[in-house]
């Protein structure tokens, strides 16, 4: 074990003491056996040491030798007193019940509490459900799981009704009164259909398509695999290795093992078409044996197992969806909120090789985060979309571990502060350093301070119309007014009106708006600018007049557009909000990139902060738009996409329902995605599409994401 | 002139946490970061899934 996990530098080992009843064994040899395991990884790796047991022998002899070596302690309980009688009696017929309780008793009192790790029950249909968790979630354990019992196609599970969902109905009774108990206790086997329905890893073996990293080390040094294998055929567990000669890496190269370390590629080709099989995995393994087809089947409990992941998710869509797909301003919340997080991070991993300047900057950035003004200004600053693109350079920077990686983190923590304090009215000396003779601050402009080539620092103070710079060691102050005029000091960052509304800003200054495929355009004369202007305006009033919702909705959501030198409006390395623009030749295109623009901005968007699918690769799809199969995630793309191209012009629409079709059967999908197509049917509701006939081949198709 | 300086952010600021307080190691933190880095941060400590043991 020691050299395996030497071998292999693992973090840590997970060691359970199980059997039969592995307290038969008797205090003096598992002490041993503690002592023996603790001492071979000692300096290793971590050891995580457990045990499960019925309890019957549980007592504090018992538990104060697992204090001594942190072993945690599981139970076998499958409910109340007539529940635990069915299969658990002693060879005279006398009930093991109070016995049982009695362990699970000493395990809640406060001197072993914290080696109680909860309850594990074997389901039998015959027991009443209610009165199962009652009596478990009494006993007020940390967790609790079911387990389904071991059954093959051989030997099927009994169904005293004939029910084929039957073992599902009794689970989703149970789910029920958990939840409307408020969840008083985690339930392994609910946790892990909830983490798999949002995108997340199954939990169980039971459950999920997880490798299985286990090895079974019998009494007398025979290594096998898991020994609910046992059920399918006698045999079926052993790999004819042992630890006097082998190694675990032999056992780990064992077909065996190996078959059920393939994820999709070890299941059953049903289950590999199967929309739940991201939550189910195909179920246990030994469930799915059957002797002329060996393990190459669904579970025998398939129809539950898809009962009971279906059943979850219907019950449970509704408080579990993210708000940020329906609500745009929640999408809009959700992108502060991980902006916020990622700048928290990098203070953290820089650890002071931000140095002191960092340091200043750091603690002027939570002083303004304290009023409200100054948490304006500051949010004005965080929100703008190449703030994002800084911080995960910057990240980028400090994990690789690339020396100097501070100095431009500082740069621009200090002059974003500044462009902070300076939105915010702070009428206080804001210290920026300077390269190049120039300043930049983010979303106000860039002030020449000095020649070519110089660099030092500055002090940026607020006014009421703007603010003052003054150089260190220079006594004059330069005064700046923050309107758009251009003057050869100072380069304002631009705004660009369309119509009446309030206008985008045009960025064509930020260093770290070069995030895009194609290159960014240099800063725009004035001219320019104006016909930029004016060609917006004429692109976003034609999307008044014809998608006004979605007009509406990106006019809320985008905040800078920025010159690109070539190519259709794009998006890149950024946050939510920004908008690479190129050439185009009429409004009419002008629109309808901008149409594209925004809905690949969205979706972009969606994906930074929901999980609207996972395993994303692992199924090719079909498109009615191209010959070549591609994931999910493109197929979502293109027919997102296409969808708001096609509230603008209907031939778009071409095929979109059969794609929707498509993406709704599809595994990779997740309540969060579910959501989105919910939403986009309802778009297009009211709108026809066709089957993909004459459709509109256009520039879409041949543009990579 | 959009600008982004109004109450309602602060609104929401009251009710954000400060950034000196974010849990950046907790789970929701980790789950948020990883969908926007492109390099994973290691290997972690993984939970035994074993179904016959808790």
């Amino acid at each position: 074990m020691a050299e395996h996990a030497l071998t292999h530098a693992l973090p840590s080992v997970s060691v359970i003491l199980h059997g039969g009843e592995p307290l038969l064994a008797g205090p003096a040899r598992l002490r041993r056996v503690c002592e023996e395991l603790t001492s071979a990884l000692h300096g290793i790796a971590d050891l995580d040491l457990r045990i499960h047991t019925n309890g019957l022998q549980l007592s504090p002899r018992y538990l104060d030798l697992f204090d001594e070596f942190g072993v945690k302690v599981g139970i076998s309980l499958d409910g109340d007193r007539a529940a635990n009688d069915r299969h658990r009696r002693f060879a005279d017929g006398r009930t093991s019940h109070p016995l049982v309780l009695r362990a699970v008793e000493l395990l809640r009192q406060e001197r072993y509490r914290h080696l109680n790790l909860g309850l594990l029950c074997t389901v039998d249909i015959r027991n009443d459900p209610h009165a199962v968790f009652d009596a478990l979630a009494e006993l007020d354990p940390p967790l609790i799981d079911f387990l389904l019992p071991h059954a093959t196609w051989d030997q099927p599970p009994p169904r005293p009704d004939g029910s084929p969902t039957a073992y599902a109905d009794w689970l989703l009774a149970i789910f029920d009164r958990w939840r409307e108990q408020g969840r008083p206790v985690p339930v392994r086997f609910f946790s892990s259909v909830l983490s798999s329905l949002s995108g997340g890893p199954s939990l169980t073996e039971s459950l999920g398509l997880a490798p299985t990293d286990l090895v079974v080390v019998e009494t007398d040094g025979q290594l096998e695999q898991v020994d609910s294998l046992k059920s399918a055929y006698e045999g079926a567990a052993s790999t004819g290795f042992d630890v006097f000669t082998h190694a675990f890496d032999e056992v780990a190269a064992h077909p065996g093992v190996r078959a059920r370390q393939l994820g999709l590629a070890g299941v059953s080709e049903t289950c590999r078409r199967c929309p739940v099989v991201r939550s189910c995995g195909g179920g246990l393994y030994t469930h799915r044996y059957r002797s002329d087809s060996g393990f190459d089947n669904p579970s025998v409990y398939c129809a539950d197992l898809e009962a009971l992941v279906r059943g979850i998710e219907v019950r449970t869509a509704a408080e579990t969806e993210s708000a940020a797909v329906a609500e745009p301003h929640e999408l809009v919340a959700a992108h502060q909120d991980l902006t916020r997080t990622l700048l928290a991070r990098l203070h953290a991993d820089l650890d002071g090789r931000g140095g002191e300047r960092w340091d200043e900057a750091w603690e002027l950035v939570q002083a303004l985060d304290r009023t409200e003004a100054g948490a304006g200004g500051l949010d004005g600053v965080l929100t703008h979309p190449y703030t994002r693109t800084w911080l995960l350079d910057a990240l980028d920077a400090a994990h690789d571990g690339r020396p100097g990686a501070g100095r431009p983190a500082t740069l621009r923590l200090s002059s974003s502060v500044a462009a902070a304090a300076v939105r915010a009215g702070l009428e206080r000396d804001v210290p920026v350093a300077y390269r190049d003779g120039s300043i930049f601050l983010p979303t106000l402009g860039e002030a020449r301070i000095g020649g070519a080539g110089e660099h030092g620092t500055a002090l940026v103070r607020a006014t009421d119309d703007g603010f003052l710079i003054r150089r260190d060691g220079h006594p004059a102050e330069r005064r700046i007014v923050r309107t758009s005029t251009e003057d050869p000091g100072w380069l304002p960052v631009r705004h660009v009106g369309v119509g009446g509304a309030p206008g985008f800003v045009l960025d064509d200054l930020d260093p770290y708006r070069d995030c895009f495929d194609t290159p960014v355009a240099p800063r725009l004369g004035q001219s320019e600018a104006d016909a930029w202007s004016a060609g917006l305006a004429g692109a976003w009033e034609r999307l008044t007049a014809v998608v006004p919702e979605q007009a509406a909705e990106a006019a809320g959501s985008l905040i800078a557009l920025t010159p690109l030198t070539t190519g259709h409006p794009a998006v890149g390395r950024h946050g939510y909000g920004a908008l690479g623009i190129g050439v185009y030749t009429d409004t009419e295109e002008l629109a309808l990139g901008l149409l594209r623009g925004f809905r690949r901005a969205k979706l972009r968007a969606l994906v930074d902060v929901t999980d609207l699918y996972a395993s994303d690769g692992a199924w090719d799809h079909r498109t009615p738009w191209q010959e070549k199969s591609v994931p999910f995630s493109r197929l979502l793309s293109m027919t997102y996409e296409r969808v708001g191209l096609g509230l603008f012009d209907p031939r778009f629409l071409d095929g979109v329902p059969q794609a929707l079709d498509t993406l709704e059967a599809a595994a990779e999908l997740t309540i969060d995605g579910k959501q989105l197509l919910a939403a986009v049917r309802k778009e297009i509701s009211g709108t026809h599409g066709t089957s993909g006939k004459n459709s509109c081949k256009t520039v879409l198709d041949q543009e990579p994401d | 002139m959009k600008t982004n300086e109004s109450t309602s952010s602060f609104a929401n600021a009251k009710s954000r946490v400060p950034l000196a307080e974010i849990d950046i190691r907790g789970v929701e933190a980790t789950r948020k970061l990883d969908r926007v880095f492109s390099t994973s941060t290691g290997r972690s400590t993984k939970a035994s899934t074993f179904s016959s043991a808790l």
